[in-house]
C-alpha cells in the first residue's frame, strides 16, 4: 500500500510539475524589456492623444503610473534590470560582500532610496501615483504608504528636517520636462530590493527628469550620485511608464516582522 | 488508507528544474528550496494581505486528527487583488490545497505558494488567479 502511495504522489505531483512548467516558461518568454512587437497585419494605432495640461500651461503628471500591468500579471514589464554594481568603489564592494538577499531592508518595511525598478516614484512594487497642484507635484507609493511632496515654487531644500530613507525632493520646470532633485537620504537602507544588495551613503543624490509623452505615456530618466560609494554617476536607463486603467493606488499595510520571521524559520540558518 | 494519509497531509517532493522567476521576489531563494515542490490539504485559518508579501495561513490534520499550523508565502497584495484576488472565496475554514516549495529548513511549517486550489477547484497562483493571464 505504501508502495501505491508514493507511486501515486510522485506520479501527481510529476504531472502537476509539468503542467506548471508551462506558465513559468511563459512568464519569462512575457517579461521582455520592451513591448511584444504588433502584429504585422495589425491596423495602424491611432495618434496618441496629447499630454493633459496644468493651469498654467505646464503638463499635467497626475495619473497611476506603471509598467502595464502588476507584478506577476498581465502586462508587466519589468524588463531586465540594469544595475550599477561595477561603479561601487572596492572597500563597498568588499563590506557589500557580508550582505545577502536577507538583509533587504524592505522584508522590514524599510523603504528604498531609488526603487526596486529604478524608478524613485514606485519605491517597492510597481505601481505609483502622482498628484499634481499648482504648487506642489505629489508622488505616492503603494507598497510602504510612501509618499514625496516635490515644490515646484522655487524654493530650496529644507534644512532643518532629518535625513530620511526617501529623501527630501525640489522639483521646477526646464521645458516640458520636470525635473526633481533629491538629496538628504538616510545611510541604512538600500538603493532597491528585491534581494539586490545596494548600499548607498548620506551623500546619495538624484536628479530625475519626468516627461510626460502623451496622455498614456511618461519617460522617466535619472542619475545617481553618491560620491561615497560610487566611483562616478550612475546613469539610469530610461523608463517609460504607462497610464494605468485605475485612478487610485490602493492602501495597504506593510507586515514586515511577520515576513522577516516566517522566511528566517524557513531558511537553515539564522538570519545575519 | 492512502485517502485518509493524502487527506491528512501529503508532501510529494519532486526535484524540478525550473528557477524562480525573477520576480519572485525578496529572499525566496534563501528560505526554500525553489528546485523542490510539496502539497499540502488544509483549511484556511486566516489570510494576510500585508506587505511585502502576503500569507496564506492553513490548518492541517494529521491521521491522528492534531492540527498543525503552516504558513504560504504568495504575492504582493495589490497585484494579487488586482490580478483577481478576491477575499471573500477566501474564508476561515475554507478547505484548500496548497502546492508550494518547501522551506530550506525542512522542520519549518513554511513553505512559499505556487499554486492554491480551493475545493470548487478555483486555481489561485502566487499573484493571484489571474497571474500572467494573456494580453
Amino acid at each position: 500500500m505504501r508502495t501505491i502511495l508514493i507511486t501515486f504522489t510522485i506520479a501527481a505531483a510529476t504531472a502537476l510539475a509539468i503542467q506548471w512548467s508551462a506558465p513559468i516558461t511563459a512568464i519569462g518568454q512575457q517579461r521582455g524589456a520592451t513591448p511584444a512587437a504588433p502584429p504585422a497585419a495589425a491596423a495602424p494605432a491611432a495618434p496618441a492623444e496629447p499630454a493633459p495640461k496644468m493651469a498654467d500651461g505646464r503638463p499635467d503628471l497626475s495619473g497611476v503610473w506603471w509598467t502595464g500591468g502588476d507584478v506577476g500579471g498581465r502586462g508587466y514589464r519589468g524588463g531586465q534590470l540594469v544595475t550599477f554594481n561595477s561603479l561601487y568603489k572596492p572597500e563597498v564592494t568588499e563590506a557589500a560582500k557580508k550582505l545577502s538577499d536577507r538583509n533587504d531592508p524592505t522584508l522590514k518595511c524599510v523603504p528604498t532610496a531609488l526603487g526596486t525598478l529604478n524608478v524613485h516614484m514606485f519605491d517597492v512594487g510597481a505601481v505609483g501615483q502622482i498628484v499634481a497642484t499648482p504648487k506642489f507635484v505629489v508622488m505616492l507609493t503603494e507598497t510602504f504608504h510612501g509618499y514625496r511632496i516635490i515644490p515646484t515654487d522655487g524654493r530650496k531644500h529644507r534644512e532643518e528636517v532629518p535625513p530620511s530613507y526617501r529623501g527630501d525632493a525640489v522639483g521646477h520646470w526646464e521645458g516640458d520636462v520636470f525635473v526633481v532633485e533629491t538629496k538628504n537620504f538616510t545611510d541604512d537602507t538600500w538603493m532597491s530590493a528585491e534581494g539586490r544588495v545596494s548600499p548607498h551613503s548620506d551623500e546619495l543624490r538624484l536628479v530625475e527628469r519626468y516627461r510626460r509623452v502623451d496622455k498614456n505615456t511618461l519617460e522617466i530618466e535619472a542619475t545617481v550620485y553618491d560620491p561615497k560609494v560610487l566611483t562616478g554617476p550612475w546613469t539610469v536607463p530610461k523608463k517609460s511608464l504607462v497610464l494605468a486603467p485605475f485612478d487610485q493606488i490602493m492602501p495597504l499595510i506593510c507586515s514586515g516582522v511577520e515576513t522577516q520571521a516566517l522566511m528566517d524559520a524557513a531558511a537553515t540558518q539564522p538570519a545575519k | 488508507m492512502p485517502q485518509k494519509v493524502l487527506a491528512a497531509l501529503m508532501i510529494a517532493l519532486v526535484s524540478l528544474s525550473i528557477a524562480v522567476p525573477a520576480w519572485a521576489h525578496h529572499s525566496f531563494a534563501a528560505a526554500y528550496d525553489t528546485s523542490k515542490t510539496f502539497e499540502v490539504k488544509g483549511t484556511i485559518n486566516r489570510v494576510r494581505l500585508t506587505n511585502p508579501h502576503s500569507w496564506f495561513f492553513l490548518d492541517v490534520k494529521d491521521a491522528a486528527g492534531k492540527v498543525t499550523e503552516w504558513a504560504f508565502e504568495a504575492g504582493t497584495p495589490s497585484g494579487m487583488i488586482r490580478n483577481g484576488y478576491k477575499a471573500s472565496e477566501m474564508k476561515s475554514g475554507t478547505p484548500v490545497t496548497i502546492q508550494g516549495r518547501p522551506a530550506k529548513d525542512p522542520t519549518a511549517k513554511v513553505g512559499m505558494l505556487v499554486t492554491l486550489t480551493t475545493g470548487e477547484g478555483k486555481v489561485y497562483k502566487m499573484f493571484g488567479p489571474e497571474e500572467n493571464a494573456a494580453r
